[in-house]
């Protein structure tokens, strides 16, 4: 109802790829956004939500490991990939909030974007960060700087890295598309 | 020579520091990673390195909010200004002229109430202003359970349903409230008037469609207020211009291919025009366009349908295809709070997410007992029903065709009958609202002059209510019937009434000549 905003969302003329921000968010959304404790984004900032990373990684390997007929470097570039797959989903790709406690006013923003409610290098978001880099590094070092799997590896985790930037908060790109206006 | 002894001393410290880093717990490693990973790739190792100094930069950088500071930082002697210059506004606002008058003759009955009262000027009169359709405030039944409930339960359960408060006797309550209407499931919440406000923003959100009949009730409009959903109008009782609405809907979201719930919110007897909903059209509706229909049966639970049921039962409809039932406890059952059915997981959600449910103590044990007993009375005895539609048709054939000057728009089987004044007069006289507001409330005074209380409308509230472009609301008298009173009472009462509005408009108009 009240949700459109001066410095909304404006339309452009159409084309194939369109980069716009999230526009701030309303007094009311605000409002509706801390109504209670944001339960999507602040256990990320457990010692369990840091652990459970490598602990992941982990039986990633051992699971690549063990399926027959699999090299060092193709279990290592699996586990490499299925870590970036699954955290991009989760942190970039999902947006809003599974609970029903805000009246849909978290809809717009990705998990990422909710983390310490959109502060920037905090030290979950450093943590976060640093996991899939390291994860690179010694993926492509048991990969024996092979360049294919180099590669793979390399854009796999440019797609997780750039999402998390600071200059990428809010940024949404629509392909072939309008912009999607707000009701 | 100096050179020499420097080129020395240098040696000596680097080989010091390299034997240091030796000694460092992991250094080996690092010295075979950096070794290894060169591997003769200048490009390779360039973008590895770059990745790392950029790693340690992002480490190294100080953290941030996003977000604008959205207030203004004032000095000391700035913010005392301002305390001094602040004068609180009044917590209550000044009544105005006419709640001035309103309260000067507000009735004030003593002793129990019930169809004949008892009023502190001495004078009994015939009691049309309370829901008591079936007199079951004077039921010795029903308030025998009651007594007996408040010795064994205590008053109040002390507790929000989810943490002590919920008691056997609110699980028998609803599901004798389901098993009545025909649903999965049934919740009770402790106050009518929040049911309807907390049922719709637990299930509607952004972007939800909800569309909504033009004169639903206040709590209704609350809810819609609340749900921050995107709220759309129909004529009321006009099907027609639903689906024009819900067409309207559809190809919008089918052009922007985002598709949202879509709720639709009617009442089963309005509150403020008393007719019906045509609830089969609805349902035919619902199946042709997917959307949800919430039904607000405040007025018509225990009233419509050959043993009370509701407007489901009246119209034939399976109770299953409405998604959720409100209704209330606290008219003609003579208990309190309200309830909401539905199927079971329309039931639970609420359980945990309806703010009404959550937030507010529990229905006290004697009024969940009440509502049993009270059902337990319209399903044993639909002779109740029946003798209330007499008492209906006596008293509305002495005021709806017979007056010169109101009509009735409430539905024929509604025991509460509200008259407006007929659009004829209203613009042959130009009355505005507050003048129909004012002959009204004289009409109310003269009728209860000569020993019929009756009562309005209220109407204030709507004034701030969220509501369609072009809606009006029209001020009307609300008379209650009540099964208690003979037929010989309620025709003598209707004759009352009849009069005192014919007398009041007509001193009127000569007032006007």
């Amino acid at each position: 109802m009240n949700d459109r905003s001066a410095g909304g969302r404006r339309r452009r003329s159409s084309s194939i790829l369109q980069v716009y921000h999230e526009p701030p968010e309303t007094l009311e959304q605000m409002s509706d956004q801390a109504v209670v404790p944001n339960m999507n984004a602040n256990w990320t900032n457990q010692k369990g939500a840091w652990t459970i990373h490598i602990v992941i990684i982990a039986a990633l390997k051992i699971l690549y490991d063990v399926i027959p007929g699999s090299s060092q470097e193709a279990s290592w570039t699996l586990t490499n990939m299925t870590y970036m797959v699954g955290s991009y989903i989760m942190f970039h790709y999902v947006r809003g909030i599974p609970f029903d406690f805000n009246g849909g006013a978290f809809d717009n923003l990705n998990m990422w974007e909710q983390i310490d409610n959109g502060a920037q290098y905090t030290p979950t978001k450093k943590f976060l960060l640093s996991v899939p880099i390291v994860l690179f590094l010694i993926s492509t070092h048991y990969t024996h700087y092979d360049s294919t799997y180099f590669v793979i590896n390399f854009l796999a985790t440019l797609a997780v890295v750039i999402p998390k930037l600071p200059f990428s908060h809010r940024m949404r790109f629509s392909f072939f598309s309008d912009i999607p206006e707000e009701e | 020579m100096d050179f020499d002894m420097l080129q020395a001393r240098l040696g000596e410290i680097a080989r010091a520091t390299s034997s240091n880093f030796q000694k460092l717990p992991g250094s080996a490693m690092i010295v075979r990673y950096i070794q290894s990973s060169y591997q003769n790739d200048p490009v390779r190792s360039a973008i590895e390195l770059v990745l790392v100094l950029f790693f340690i930069r992002y480490l190294m950088s100080p953290s941030y909010s996003t977000h604008k500071q959205n207030f203004v930082k004032l000095q000391e002697g700035e913010i005392e200004e301002l305390i001094d210059e602040w004068t609180p506004e009044p917590i209550v606002a000044d009544r105005t002229a006419v709640e001035e008058i309103e309260n000067e003759r507000l009735p004030v009955i003593v002793g129990p109430t019930g169809p004949k009262v008892k009023l502190s000027n001495g004078r009994t009169a015939f009691n049309l202003a309370s829901y008591n359709f079936y007199n079951f405030n004077s039921n010795e039944q029903i308030k025998e359970k009651a007594i007996q409930t408040l010795r064994t339960y205590g008053v109040g359960p002390c507790g929000p349903p989810q943490f002590y408060g919920t008691q056997d006797v609110h699980e028998k309550a609803e599901s004798d409230i389901a098993s009545y209407l025909g649903t999965e499931g049934c919740i009770l919440y402790a106050q009518t008037f929040s049911t309807a406000t907390s049922v719709i923003p637990t299930f509607c959100k952004r972007r939800d469609v909800i569309i909504a009949d033009a004169a639903v009730n206040y709590s209704i409009r609350k809810g819609l207020e609340i749900s921050r959903s995107n709220v759309r109008w129909f004529k009321h009782g006009d099907f027609n211009d639903l689906e024009r609405v819900l067409k309207a809907v559809a190809n919008e979201q089918a052009k922007s291919g985002k598709l949202t719930r879509r709720f639709v919110v009617t009442e089963g007897f309005f509150e403020i025009t008393g007719d019906v909903t045509d609830l089969p059209r609805l349902v035919e509706l619902k199946e042709k366009y997917k959307i949800r229909i919430i039904l607000d049966e405040t007025w018509s639970f225990g009233v419509l349908g050959r043993t009370g049921r509701g407007l489901t039962e009246a119209q034939n409809v399976d109770p299953q295809q409405v998604d959720m039932i409100i209704g209330s406890l606290a008219g003609p059952l003579c208990a309190g709070g309200g309830f909401c059915a539905g199927s079971k997981d329309v039931i639970e959600h609420q359980r945990i997410t309806s703010s009404a449910y959550t937030f507010s103590a529990a229905l006290p044990a004697m009024l969940a007992m009440t509502t049993s007993e009270s059902l337990k009375l319209l399903q044993s005895n639909p002779d109740i029903l029946v003798q209330c539609r007499e008492s209906i048709r006596a008293l509305r054939a002495q005021l709806d065709p017979r007056s010169d000057w109101v009509v009735c728009t409430s539905s024929v089987d509604n025991p509460i009958l509200l008259l407006v004044i007929k659009p004829e007069v209203v613009n042959a006289r130009r009355l505005t609202a507050d003048d129909q507001e004012k002959i009204l409330m004289e009409c109310v005074e003269e009728s209860l002059a000569n020993g019929v209380m009756i009562t309005r409308l209220k109407t204030r509230p709507y004034a701030n209510a969220i509501a369609a472009n072009d809606w009006t609301l029209q001020p009307a008298l609300k008379i209650c019937v009540t099964s208690a009173l003979s037929k010989k009472d309620i025709e003598k009462a209707g004759i009352t009434i009849r009069h005192a509005i014919t007398k009041i408009m007509t001193k009127r108009s000569n007032k006007a000549i």
